[in-house]
């Protein structure tokens, strides 16, 4: 059964919208991350329009990512308190993002820059993780090796405004999550993603948060992120498709109910090892797309 | 059932020709199993049977153009910059049609000749549509529409916009002709031209037109002009929906 969506102005069929949403719901909800960087491509390889794609599953992954919350929430695996800073900063970065966003899609490059954006930050992000969880499986084979410290102290814990997280045991700046949830807002608007596969790696390594409040943090930060993205492009451009989010979201809240109890089951390691393989897989698809000569050099957009 | 009815309004259509054409007039009388398209929910492209009358000999043919609203499309060129493909070009067709679809009794070029064809327009080769770059630079010049042309129509074919094959048309007696019209599933709103041209020698006898009136319909047009007039109580609508939904299969699953 096909259905027709208004905003992208397709037609597809119910099958596809349900399995993507189930499928990449599971994902999200196993690795915390909302999905989005899997999502987007996805939707744009079967014909939604880039601009439609980006907007609309900044919609999706407000759902999926309060279903995912709600499960961390029940364990205490929430910082508030770290979240709100980031949260704030991610206002302000996403606000940023739609702006830059509707810039670029009159230049005409969009297209270029957000699989540009992906080639670079899944590469680099899917790498480091891939290389770290590789070293924690290994160690956790050795039994009696030394444990890595909670977290390494340098310039950054010099910054001003200290305060203390203490669901996260921490004592650091401010700015530091602030202008990392700027950073990640701004991708995030940008690549039509929620950012968790950035923010979950910049919370271990640049935060030192420990790893059990990381996912619930990030989804409950990404809720506010992709509120934000989707109230703005509503505004702006339009481009949210209701319709498509709508059912996408369906098989994604249930989808990303069975991930987060079957991510209860795995290692947090493992977890991270497999992730990183997942974003490296869509970084070579991407890179490789943009190396290959095309099959045809022309191609047409209808303009309205 | 369409067809029934369409059948038998062919022959009423061919008895009216018959007995109230002058048979030297030339006159072509054709109609639509359907005139109104609903892009609704469960659109995915649909079949019209265009039908009518034509006072002819059995040796005419009949073309058919179905041309789509006036819409730009923007054409893009990629080049190979620092080892990856990128867009280095972009041209705007100006009007130019959203679909473009023709039907023949014959192959084109045994119906009429090139020159004919061209005055008319008829393939998507001899439309004359205007070209502009995207970002008209001052000092430099127009791009060459007919130097892009072809690439574009192969483009909008695998769009499945501008069908490369010519369909076919049915003519019986010379007096009754049927067509089927094809639109695809990625149609867009608005009011869609059908010529019928009757042709006799090589030259047009007679012509007619009507029309295919496409429009979003039902929950698709409500969630469009929500979406449009509304945009701000659209995403506030659409975060609600989202965080109820979410909360909502957290809370079931929970109980389950």
């Amino acid at each position: 059964m096909y259905i027709y969506l208004p905003i992208a102005e397709i037609s597809m069929h119910i099958g596809i919208i349900f399995g993507l949403g189930g499928g990449v719901g599971f994902l999200s909800g196993l690795f915390g991350v909302g999905g989005g960087f899997l999502m987007t491509p996805l939707l744009i390889f079967f014909g939604v329009p880039p601009a439609v794609a980006v907007a609309t599953e900044a919609n999706q992954i407000v759902a999926s990512s309060v279903s995912g919350v709600l499960a961390h929430m029940r364990r205490g695996n929430v910082d508030f308190k770290m979240g709100g800073i980031l949260l704030a900063g991610g206002v302000v970065g996403s606000s940023l993002g739609v702006m830059l966003f509707k810039y670029l899609r009159d230049m005409g490059q969009i297209d270029l820059v957000i699989k540009l954006s992906y080639v670079v930050f899944l590469g680099i992000i899917g790498g480091l993780m891939l290389l770290e969880s590789v070293r924690a499986i290994l160690r956790s084979r050795r039994p009696g090796a030394p444990r890595r410290k909670l977290h390494q102290h340098n310039w950054l814990h010099g910054l001003p405004l200290k305060m203390r997280f203490r669901r996260s045991k921490l004592y650091i700046s401010a700015l530091l999550p602030l202008a990392i949830g700027a950073f990640v807002g701004l991708l995030a608007a940008i690549m039509g993603v929620g950012g968790g596969f950035i923010m979950v790696p910049a919370m271990i390594y640049l935060l030192g948060m420990p790893t059990s409040v990381v996912v619930g943090t990030s989804l409950f930060q990404i809720i506010f992120v992709t509120a934000n993205v989707t109230l703005l492009q509503s505004v702006q451009t339009q481009t949210v498709d209701f319709m498509l989010a709508g059912l996408l979201l369906f098989g994604a809240v249930i989808g990303a109910q069975f991930g987060t109890r079957a991510g209860a089951l795995l290692r947090g390691e493992q977890l991270r090892g497999l992730l990183a393989l997942m974003v490296l897989a869509v970084c070579l698809k991407l890179a490789f797309d943009l190396a290959m000569q095309p099959s045809d050099l022309f191609s047409v957009e209808l303009l309205k | 059932m369409i067809r029934a009815v369409a059948i038998y309004m062919l022959t009423i259509c061919g008895m009216l020709a018959a007995s109230l054409v002058p048979s030297h007039a030339g006159r072509v009388v054709a109609d639509l199993s359907q005139s109104n398209v609903s892009l609704s929910s469960g659109f995915h492209g649909t079949e019209l049977l265009l039908f009518g009358a034509v006072d002819g000999r059995e040796t005419d043919d009949i073309i058919v153009v179905v041309s789509g609203p006036p819409t730009d499309v923007a054409q893009r060129r990629k080049a190979q910059v620092g080892g990856i493909w990128i867009n280095v070009e972009t041209n705007i067709w100006k009007d130019a049609p959203s679909l473009y679809q023709i039907l023949a009794t014959r192959p084109l070029a045994d119906i009429a000749n090139v020159d004919t064809l061209g005055q008319l327009q008829i393939g998507a080769d001899k439309l004359k549509l205007q070209l502009q770059p995207e970002k008209p630079q001052p000092g430099s010049e127009k791009p060459d529409a007919g130097k892009f042309l072809q690439s574009f129509a192969r483009n909008m074919a695998s769009t499945g916009l501008w069908p490369a094959e010519v369909g076919s048309v049915k003519l019986t007696d010379g007096a009754l002709f049927r067509a089927d019209v094809q639109l695809p599933a990625n149609v867009i709103s608005g009011i869609y031209d059908v010529r019928i041209l009757q042709f006799r020698d090589g030259v047009v006898f007679s012509e007619s037109q009507t029309n295919i009136y496409i429009k979003k319909g039902g929950l698709s047009a409500m969630i469009y002009n929500f979406a449009h007039d509304y945009s701000l109580f659209y995403g506030l609508f659409a975060i609600a929906f989202a965080v109820a939904a979410g909360w909502l299969a957290a809370a079931a699953f929970r109980r389950g």
